[in-house]
């Protein structure tokens, strides 16, 4: 997001906080706006308006499976499908009514758009009065979301997906290398990820189109989290928290604070950040830190930046999303830092994929031995938590650094912990094993980048070896 | 009655999880955001309450949002096997 997207963006937030009534559908027309708003030009131009159009649909899709009966009435979802549509058709119109400092005017004709709305509500409704198959259902979307994403987040599948539409198209297609980018969709799926399953196990809380829409596709969180729970956020969209001086006082400060971690301090730094080409042209190791802990400085303001922005915004509108960072850099351990990273996220997987796989392991009551089980889950999440962000050697190695590094630290507290250290009985030499604690844990995390931000693991390794002094 | 749970909690905690019999756990200590308890370690609470109570805690559950302390927990356990 620009400067001018937040600022226009908060403006709204400012006027749905004073509303006194209809805060949900109004909260609905501007995100629905917003994720045609923000999606940035894809090289084939009508996705720009498809891609949105897609997020809405399996939203949708995804609400008529997760929903029970009670909440599927027409009577009472009729405003919110009516706001959607007519933000949709509105879009498309842009061709015609040409506000090209808004919006793209590459949209489809209105015959199309219509026909693909007209399509995508009818299965949904379909959908709605299936009703006792829901289940079966879930299933499927679950699949079916997981392989939409791999195929997203795998360069060659984004490529050969995209270069498919193209050809579609033109004659003579010339293969594009610019990914296709879907906003928001990694943070979507998580989110429709966590309702589906929630659903399965029967713990997701019955909510109406409007609450499920505006969980999902939030205009504050939409673009870079937190992922937060259906069942926190509709709790506070149905009765949200009350604005008075101090939370205007808050929020204005945390939008304040998150606009200047991201547009001042991760700016500055990206200019002396890590990347491919310091690597290749530094000669000596003190610059190599220089710029690996700028990285790790920047990717730290520039994301908890976002957080911050996010979470002032969503303060403004009655609604407190939860906090993704809590001074991670500041932990005296990988476990720690680890609560204290991308929280929503790591929250996610522990409840989707760390427990469960645990619980399963544990019930079974194999005798596995312990570090066999810890090393197998732990290194398992942090290698899908790396493959969120892509589906590259790179991410998966990141995850495989982070995982191996928890395994390592577990065992390592567990055995002082059993044999209680001379550093545990004194306040002055516990404080100093703090302390190094924390500059081991930060470097630990800072090489780690090293494999996520550089484009491949030999530059990663050349990189490391330049760090060490060993060439 | 709350006090029975927090007693066996205690006591499983302080034996099976931090393996130090005898510790003594305040009940408003914090587990979970502290560190004293690590996510597997939190999967077999999860097991043993199951077993002992007949009382499920989910997941998506086993944060610190849902319960921090045993208190929080032993209060949790407690109005669910009223259901």
């Amino acid at each position: 997001m620009t400067i001018l997207q937040i600022a226009i963006l908060t403006t709204l937030a400012i006027i749905i906080g004073q509303m006194p009534k209809g805060r949900p559908l109004a909260m609905l027309a501007i995100s629905t706006f917003a994720i045609f708003w923000l999606q940035p030009n894809e090289p084939f131009v009508t996705l720009t308006f498809w891609l949105p159009v897609a997020t809405l649909g399996i939203t949708a899709f995804s609400w008529a499976i997760c929903s029970p009966p009670e909440t599927r009435s027409l009577r009472n979802n009729w405003p919110a499908a009516t706001v959607i549509m007519g933000v949709v058709l509105l879009m498309d119109l842009n061709r015609y009514l040409r506000f090209d400092q808004i919006y793209s005017t590459g949209t489809p004709v209105i015959q199309q758009a219509m026909i693909v709305i007209i399509g995508l509500t009818a299965v949904t409704l379909l959908f709605v009065r299936w009703k006792r198959a829901s289940l079966f259902f879930s299933i499927i979307a679950c699949t079916g979301i997981v392989l939409l994403f791999v195929i997203m987040k795998t360069p060659n599948l984004n490529h050969a997906v995209l270069n498919s539409f193209i050809a579609l198209r033109t004659a003579n297609p010339e293969s594009k290398t610019i990914p296709l980018a879907w906003l928001g969709f990694s943070y979507i799926a998580f989110r429709l990820l966590h309702t589906l399953r929630d659903r399965q196990s029967g713990i997701l809380p019955p909510v109406e189109l409007a609450e499920y829409f505006n969980y999902l596709i939030f205009f504050p969180s939409f673009t870079a989290g937190p992922i937060d729970r259906l069942e926190r956020f509709v709790k506070e969209l149905k009765t949200p928290l009350p604005l008075g001086n101090e939370d205007w006082i808050d929020a204005g400060t945390r939008l304040f604070v998150g606009l200047f971690k991201k547009f001042v301090i991760a700016d500055l730094l990206a200019i002396i950040s890590l990347n491919d080409i310091l690597v290749t042209h530094v000669k000596t190791a003190g610059w190599m830190w220089v710029f690996l802990y700028a990285y790790a400085f920047r990717i730290y303001f520039d994301f908890s930046g976002y957080t911050d922005i996010a979470i002032g915004m969503g303060r403004l509108m009655g609604i407190r999303l939860p906090e993704n960072f809590n001074a991670p850099y500041l932990k005296s351990n990988l476990t720690q830092f680890w609560n204290s990273w991308h929280i929503s996220l790591t929250q996610w997987f522990r409840s989707y994929f760390f427990n469960p796989v645990t619980r399963v392991i544990r019930s079974a009551k194999i005798p596995i031995p312990i570090w066999i089980i810890l090393f197998f889950t732990q290194v398992s999440t942090m290698v899908l938590i790396g493959l969120w962000h892509g589906v590259t050697t790179g991410f998966a190695l990141w995850g495989l650094w982070h995982g191996i590094g928890l395994f390592l630290q577990n065992r390592w507290s567990e055995f002082f912990r059993m044999h209680n250290p001379i550093w545990n009985q004194n306040q002055g030499l516990s404080a100093v094993v703090k302390a190094l604690g924390v500059i081991l844990t930060f470097n630990y995390v800072a090489l780690g980048w090293l494999f996520f931000t550089l484009s491949s693991p030999a530059m990663a390794w050349l990189a490391f070896q330049k760090l060490f002094g060993i060439i | 009655m709350v006090e029975p749970i927090l007693i066996a909690l205690e006591e499983y905690i302080s034996s099976k999880i931090l393996k130090q019999p005898g510790r003594k756990i305040p009940p408003q200590e914090l587990l979970i955001s502290s560190g004293l308890i690590d996510s597997f370690s939190l999967i077999d609470l999860a097991l043993y309450i199951e077993d002992k109570f007949g009382v499920r805690i989910a997941d998506t559950e086993l944060n610190s949002q849902t319960f921090d302390s045993i208190d929080q927990l032993a209060a949790l356990i407690d109005s669910r096997s009223l259901k």
